[in-house]
């Protein structure tokens, strides 16, 4: 904290925030790292995919577990997979799919779980007990039962396996939220904002919010490695990405019978799942220093 | 009365669960195809259907289910042809010790390196535990569990490759199983002690004197136990569903294991015998989450 | 070396636990350990086909009155004396004299009769009855306490042969639930069943074969093949059995060795486009099967039949297609000149773990089909789901569609693959074809030369003229067999383990 506290100019008090914001980012070096990471990723899906997705499908035996080299290119700079693919074209490829399915389940369990958290938290009464028993029932349903009735009823699709990745890490957000918040609206400065007119929803923007989102933000970024490897788990089921699509977490998988012998066709796509929850982690502790109302007047335009 | 109204509650969320598990488990498929050899006949799977009273109405099933369970009765395996509740009690106490000491293990250790990180934030301490314990939590843990086995056991051979016995057969098991709990622990503790630690209370703390050991470890450690219990009741859910790459991979005749068989297997009686005793124990450990956090902050109120 | 030190250091570390547990090894004295992928679900006599079953019951604790000699296939006498055919539904087994049931029950014909109503029971399946004995009803009639005379309902001209899958177990045994304690003639009895962890057998004193050297054996399971590989490495274990190729490292311990299993694609024949025998040929060919074999073990070789050689009927002059991308893309430009559909989406049921790579294999064909413009869709299933397409009625009946198998044909007779897998009302089958439906009933109902040949034609028929299948390999097993013991796995070894087969080195 001791690199934001020196003396801030008002020059440009309109974008100030902004300014500053970015200023205490480019001070937090492993903040910085991190988001530089997130971004390459971004290319990699994007821009990546698309000129290394002929390498990262074709067949080649004669590469088959083959150990990380140069030569070739930088094709093999991380080693071949179990069926001579470039690991590194695959990571670069199937980061788009990974990113993809993992944010979007992280989401919805994000905001889902938030949301009725929120409201447990805040209104008691019949509603709130449903909400808390279901989620009773919801934590001890086994996701495999989930992934498989999924299966059935809906068909296999990514958006099906999105609600299944979903549906089973709802609870936690939820449970987290309601827990604070039943100890946020007993504070201080929360009655003191009700008893001076503030409306719910108000209280709920600007004092429980921004209180509950760091340990709401550290919880997703973890998930973000439980929601790739629960993906791959769920593929033999036929719910998962199908070949020949993937995701880091089906490169995992397919490695793991070649642990001992070729190291490299899970650790790289291990390591990828790791940096970028790393990365998430960073970031979201920076984001709870720009969000703790504690600092927020270091980050907006002072009032006269 | 409100603890009398909770347990109501809580039985009626037990028979949602198992009345839930009853019918969404059989749209899982027709048990016929894993139970009779490929080359079985139509008329040997309707023979097959009506032995085990596939053959009625759900309804019908459903109702003969909840009947036998009033009189003790949970069902009978397919696959291994004795009671249900059998397997499951069996396989439940080995998944209990393993999560409790896990659990245990996870929380001290959290809760220390935590503290430790919080104490100087972004100081190089900090950043080691925060990368150790997140490169942990995000590791594939079968890809953790097989590579310890090939180091411990097969490179420097101290320690057994699997199997469950004398405290060396634990050590592979909990490290693995306790990966993730303590990653996202360390995150919490560190969160809310960081707040705490500049938080005025402690400061009056610090001003009257007090040791910092006695400020973290009890002024400010006070502060972060809500998010912990919540975060690690959440885990303890999630050891007792059984942790099956665990019990796999070192052989421990976990329920996790036996609830995933089942499920795959279209076992249905071992289904609900396995939801069952895990869902009892799940809800009880709700209840005492929700008594701890009475407890600790005696001004929060629940219905 | 830094991994010495590290080594010392931990050690230190944890001797204090060293001093209360120590690694469970099985060196003591003529015991041997057994890591097996499975728990048995059961110890059914009756349902020991089952192979978690059969690898701790067969020939260890219940033995069947005949059985195939590994090494040639032939029927050798266990409990069986001697037998002969009276006539084409009835045969005579002489009973071998002075034995007796681990619990002092004598073996005589009752005690067969008991064993084979057994069978019969109504409460559970008994996949033994159900999987290799079809429909046909057996029945035991006493002619002397060492003699019995079994009659089967319809022709079974190798009865000895379907016999060795039954096992005796004493009729002193409950008929409820699948037992946990069976008892048998065999050289071990059950010693103790811990529930998810272990099994021991204990020798019998007293055996009416060759005393066993081995005098406790115990079996464990592990589900991980490369955990069971180094028990093994480790000696916590003599016997890893069915270990990947990948684990099958050291050639003084590892064992390869074929083990019954042969894999194919099936195809649905009666789809557009692979109802064209050209696109079925395209699709062979278009496989160099020869490179992909390390995804499955580097010993497999390639198959052009569903049963393996020294099975009767096996046809060794059929010879496998040769890797062709061209020839396959011009075979497909003809189709599409007559107007096939060769380019419609054409969908590959498969299982994950239905062999060692399974999934690998299947992306790997995959790639290579659409090389040649076949465009392929894999959809992986569940043991439970992939079934169901295994089965007629086939779901999806109007999609192109290739199921991914593998089959044992269990007997070494043609007869338990042929009429399941390719008969037109085969439960399996997807081909449709009077003059192989022909053959089947030609050869099921014959014995000797004219059998065999009738099965040969069929197998020639539907690998040449009709390319029923994406024929793939004749699978190899590998076991890891530490040196404490002296034992070679054969082709049994995926049914049963006899541990009196087992030597104690010295």
């Amino acid at each position: 904290m001791s690199q934001i506290d020196h003396p801030m100019t008002m020059a440009k008090p309109a974008r100030a925030s902004t300014s500053r914001i970015l200023g205490s980012l480019i001070q937090d070096r492993p903040a910085l790292a991190a988001c530089a990471f997130l971004i390459l990723l971004a290319f990699s899906a994007t821009l990546g995919a698309a000129l290394m997705a002929p390498q990262a499908t074709g067949v080649n035996m004669a590469m088959r577990n083959a150990a990380p080299q140069l030569g070739e290119g930088f094709a093999y700079l991380l080693g071949g997979d179990n069926l001579g693919r470039s690991v590194l074209a695959r990571l670069v490829t199937g980061a788009r799919t990974t990113l993809g399915i993992a944010t979007a389940a992280v989401l919805c369990s994000l905001t889902i779980g938030a949301t009725l958290g929120l409201f447990v938290g805040l209104r008691q009464g019949l509603m709130s007990d449903i909400i808390m028993r279901l989620t009773d029932v919801i934590m001890s349903f086994p996701a495999l039962l989930t992934a498989l009735i999924v299966l059935y009823l809906l068909g296999p699709s990514p958006v099906n396996l999105v609600i299944v990745l979903a549906i089973t890490r709802i609870p936690v957000y939820l449970r987290t939220v309601r827990a604070e918040v039943l100890e946020l609206r007993r504070r201080p400065f929360v009655n003191a904002a009700r008893a001076m007119g503030a409306s719910e929803g108000w209280i709920t923007r600007h004092h429980l919010l921004p209180l509950v989102a760091p340990t709401l933000l550290t919880i997703a970024s973890v998930d973000f490695a439980a929601v790739i490897i629960a993906e791959s788990g769920l593929s033999f089921l036929g719910l998962g990405i199908q070949p020949p699509n993937f995701t880091w977490g089906a490169m995992v998988a397919a490695g793991r019978p070649y642990i001992a012998q070729a190291w490299w066709v899970t650790f790289f796509p291990g390591l990828a799942i790791m940096l970028t929850t790393l990365s998430l982690t960073l970031l979201s502790n920076w984001l709870r220093l720009v969000t703790d109302p504690n600092q927020r007047w270091r980050f907006t335009r002072s009032e006269g | 009365m409100a603890i009398f109204k909770r347990s109501l509650l809580t039985l009626l969320s037990l028979v949602i669960l198992l009345v839930l598990v009853f019918f969404l488990s059989r749209l899982t498929g027709d048990p016929s195809y894993l139970f009779l050899p490929v080359n079985a006949t139509p008329e040997a799977r309707a023979a097959f259907a009506a032995q085990n009273g596939f053959d009625q109405p759900l309804m019908v099933q459903f109702l003969r289910y909840v009947g036998d369970v009033f009189t003790g009765e949970f069902g009978t395996s397919l696959r291994q042809q004795r009671p249900a509740i059998d397997v499951a009690l069996e396989a439940f106490p080995v998944t209990l010790k393993l999560a409790a000491v896990t659990l245990a293990i996870a929380i001290a250790a959290a809760v220390v390196a935590g503290s430790l990180a919080a104490y100087r934030p972004r100081g190089l301490v900090d950043r080691t535990i925060g990368v150790t314990s997140l490169a942990g939590a995000s590791a594939p843990d079968f890809w953790v569990a097989i590579t310890l086995v090939l180091v411990f056991s097969v490179g420097l051979e101290i320690l057994p490759t699997s199997g469950m016995g004398g405290p060396l057969t634990w050590i592979l098991p909990v490290i693995v199983l306790g990966l993730r709990p303590f990653g996202l622990l360390v995150q919490v503790v560190r969160g809310s002690m960081i707040a705490a630690l500049s938080a005025p209370y402690t400061k009056t703390a610090r001003s009257k004197g007090a040791s910092e050991g006695r400020v973290i470890f009890v002024h400010a450690l006070r502060n972060s136990t809500l998010p912990v219990i919540t975060v690690a009741g959440d885990i303890a859910a999630s050891l007792i569903n059984g942790a099956v790459i665990v019990e796999t991979i070192f052989g421990w005749p976990g329920i996790g294991g036996v609830m995933i068989n089942a499920i795959l297997q279209r076992d249905f009686a071992v289904i609900q015998a396995t939801i069952l005793v895990t869902a009892i124990a799940i809800l009880i450990l709700n209840i005492g989450i929700d008594l701890l956090y009475r407890f600790l902050d005696p001004r929060v109120r629940f219905a | 070396m830094t991994f010495q030190h590290l080594r010392g250091a931990t050690a230190l570390g944890l001797i204090l636990f060293a001093l209360t547990g120590v690694p469970v090894a099985a060196q003591s004295t003529g015991a041997v350990t057994i890591v097996l992928p499975e728990e048995p679900p059961s110890l059914e006599p009756c349902d020991a086909k089952h192979s978690s079953i059969g690898r701790v019951v067969i020939r260890n604790i219940t033995e069947p009155l005949t059985r195939l000699d590994p090494s040639n296939g032939e029927v050798i006498p266990v409990l069986a004396t001697e037998w002969n055919q009276i006539d084409t539904d009835t045969w005579r087994f002489k009973l071998r004299e002075g034995v007796t049931f681990s619990d002092g029950t004598p073996f005589d014909a009752k005690a067969v009769i008991a064993a084979f109503t057994r069978l019969d029971r109504t409460d559970m399946v008994c996949n033994t009855k159900q999987q290799t004995l079809g429909g046909i009803d057996l029945t035991v009639t006493e002619i002397s306490p060492t003699e019995v005379e079994i009659t089967s309902s319809k022709p079974s001209p190798i009865l000895p042969t379907m016999l060795t899958v039954v096992q005796m177990s004493s009729p002193s045994m409950e008929v409820k639930g699948a037992s946990r304690a069976p008892i048998g003639t065999g050289p071990y009895a059950l010693g103790t069943w811990r529930a998810g962890q272990d099994i021991t057998l204990d020798r019998l004193d007293g055996y009416w074969g060759d005393a066993p050297q081995v005098a406790k054996a115990t079996f464990v399971w592990r589900s991980e093949s490369a955990v069971r590989a180094a028990m093994v490495d480790q000696g916590e274990a003599d016997v890893a059995l069915i270990i990947a190729a990948t684990d099958a490292t050291n050639p003084d311990i590892d064992f390869a060795y074929p083990n019954g299993e042969t894999t194919r694609l099936r195809i649905n024949t009666s789809t557009a486009p692979l109802n064209d025998v050209r696109v079925r040929k395209a699709l062979n060919m278009a496989l160099d099967l020869d490179a992909l074999k390390p995804i499955v073990g580097d010993e497999v070789t390639r198959a052009e039949q569903l049963v393996p050689p020294n099975t009767l009927g096996y046809d060794a002059d059929l010879r496998p297609f040769a890797y062709d991308p061209a020839g396959a893309k011009a075979l497909l430009e003809e189709a599409k000149a007559d107007g096939v559909p060769v380019d419609t989406q054409i969908d590959l049921i498969g299982r994950d773990g239905i062999y060692v790579g399974a999934a690998e294999m299947l992306q790997a064909m995959q790639a290579m089909w659409a090389e040649v413009g076949l465009n392929v869709n894999i959809r992986m299933f569940d043991t439970g789901n992939w079934l169901r397409y295994q089965n007629r009625p086939f779901p999806e009946p109007n999609v192109p569609m290739l199921g991914q198998d593998q089959h044992d044909n269990l007997l070494g007779d043609a007869s338990f693959t042929l009429f399941n897998k390719y008969d037109s009302d085969g439960v399996n089958s997807g081909l449709w074809d009077e003059e192989v439906d022909k053959l089947i009933a030609t050869g099921e109902n014959t014995t000797g030369a004219e059998r065999e040949t009738a099965f040969k034609q069929a197998f020639a028929r539907i690998h040449d003229d009709l390319v029923a299948d994406v024929f793939m390999y004749h699978m190899v097993g590998y076991t890891r067999v530490g040196p404490r013991v002296d034992w070679k796995p054969t082709i049994a070894a995926n049914s049963e383990i006899a541990i009196a087969d087992m030597k104690l080195a010295e």
